[in-house]
């Protein structure tokens, strides 16, 4: 007989608050009838070709208006909400779209969390992501075919910034294993390499030069072949908005965030640890393996507790964020590495 | 008083020509080998300390106005090393009050 225990983290699907609810809860908190009356006539003064005015000043103010209007072009739009994989629950209630896509680091477009409308200039389209290194036919391909070749599913993750702030959200994606596999890395590769985009024209970040552009992070094969980790192409049942790391980026819900990075156009496999962006600027804050720890804290903030996107509640920290049975494991004969740095 | 003044600019601008020095001499040593690239403010500042620059930067992005970075700072940033530096310090010397009688 196999008996199913509930881990002390998991919710029953039923208790998960769906988006539209979230959303529209969202919407009339913050907005009340009159902002919705006037986002209506926006799109209504769009649709007869009179949108330059109301339209585009509504859409400037509100994120999910500029989410719709990002991907209303996007070829794979029709790809989702993809179904959600019933494996991967929450311990808690997803995070409101509306407060995770405008609370967001992408260092290209600064240091501050008000990024996304600056985010909004990175075009996703024509997009080749590059796979070379260690593999046996190095290749670049575009991000429409990539997309399109593995089976896309909606998980609900964690996830933990080092920044002690954290969210819970849908992320769609599929199996960053998937992706290794089809790359065909050669025996010698050891660490996987994701480079960020590098377009100097749109970025202002860019132009300190004396930062190691572009950005990069690095993972173990081990760790990519992970089920946990995810190729991740959409959150909330939508493609990637541009600040959240469009068209496609690495989510292993056991790291800190800063060592996934956004908006990949190259996957590297190498044989030598690599030193990624901010393990070079700052080697004593962040390091290569960056795995979450209530106990080690950064050293100008304790990383006890965690503040939740959007309600500002405080949580306690979950060694590896909550997933130990699925990676715990894989750090075993490591305890003399910075494992939570 | 204003001797002290003199002497506070005094040494001020010497310690700013001196310090252009080196971004000068390692332009000059790159034009030499071919490789010529300007080193801006914000690159001797990463060299000499980066946890600094960050934090600089996210301080007054976070915590004052994005704008105050992108806009001010950050230009500043990408001048020219060792003529910013050789000029403020010539204008200290040339701006210290004359020598009292």
């Amino acid at each position: 007989m196999v008996v199913h225990r509930r881990k002390p983290w998991q919710l029953p699907e039923s208790a998960i608050t769906p988006e539209e609810a979230v959303l529209a809860h969202a919407a009339a908190k913050r907005s009340g009838p009159s902002r919705r009356a006037l986002l209506g006539a926006a799109t209504g003064l769009g649709a007869l070709g009179l949108g330059g005015g109301p339209a585009a000043r509504a859409q400037g103010r509100d994120p999910i208006g500029w989410w719709n209007a990002q991907i209303a072009n996007d070829p794979n739009r029709g790809l989702y909400p993809a179904a959600r994989n019933d494996r991967y629950t929450l311990d808690r209630p997803l995070t409101e779209a509306r407060e995770a896509i405008v609370y967001n680091n992408f260092y290209e477009f600064g240091s501050h969390k008000e990024i996304w409308r600056a985010a909004q200039r990175l075009e996703t389209r024509p997009w080749t992501v590059t796979i070379d290194g260690l593999v046996a036919s190095p290749k670049t391909v575009d991000i429409d075919t990539l997309i399109r070749a593995f089976p896309l599913e909606e998980r609900l993750y964690r996830f933990r910034c080092v920044e002690a702030w954290a969210m819970a959200v849908p992320w769609t994606g599929f199996p960053l294993a998937a992706l290794i596999r089809w790359a065909e890395p050669l025996g010698g590769a050891k660490y996987v390499i994701f480079q960020s985009f590098e377009n100097r024209a749109i970025a202002p970040g860019f132009r300190q030069t004396w930062y190691p552009w572009p950005y990069t992070d690095a993972f173990t094969l081990e760790e990519c072949v992970n089920e946990l980790a995810l190729m991740v192409t959409g959150i909330y049942g939508k493609p990637l908005p541009p600040q959240m790391g469009a068209p496609i980026r690495p989510i292993l819900p056991w790291k800190y965030g800063f060592k996934q990075p956004k908006s990949v156009v190259r996957i590297t496999f190498v044989a030598e640890r690599p030193v990624g962006f901010w393990e070079r600027l700052q080697p004593s804050e962040y390091g290569f393996w960056a795995n979450v720890n209530p106990d080690v804290p950064h050293p100008r903030w304790s990383q006890a507790t965690e503040r939740m996107l959007g309600t500002g509640e405080r949580r306690p920290t979950l060694i590896w964020n909550g997933y130990g049975e699925h990676v715990a494991h894989l750090y075993a004969g490591l305890a003399h590495e910075r494992l939570f740095a | 008083m204003r001797g002290l003044v003199r002497g506070l600019m005094g040494v001020l601008g010497v310690l700013l020509l001196a310090a252009s020095l080196w971004p000068a001499a390692r332009e000059a040593l790159a034009a030499f080998s071919g490789t010529h690239r300007l080193i801006p403010l914000g690159q001797l500042w990463f060299e000499i300390d980066p946890p600094s620059l960050n934090l600089a930067q996210a301080g007054i992005q976070r915590h004052v106005a994005p704008w105050l970075w992108e806009d001010v700072v950050q230009p500043l940033l990408e001048l020219p090393a060792w003529p910013v530096l050789a000029g403020l310090g010539t204008v200290l010397l040339a701006l210290r009050p004359s020598r009292s009688r």
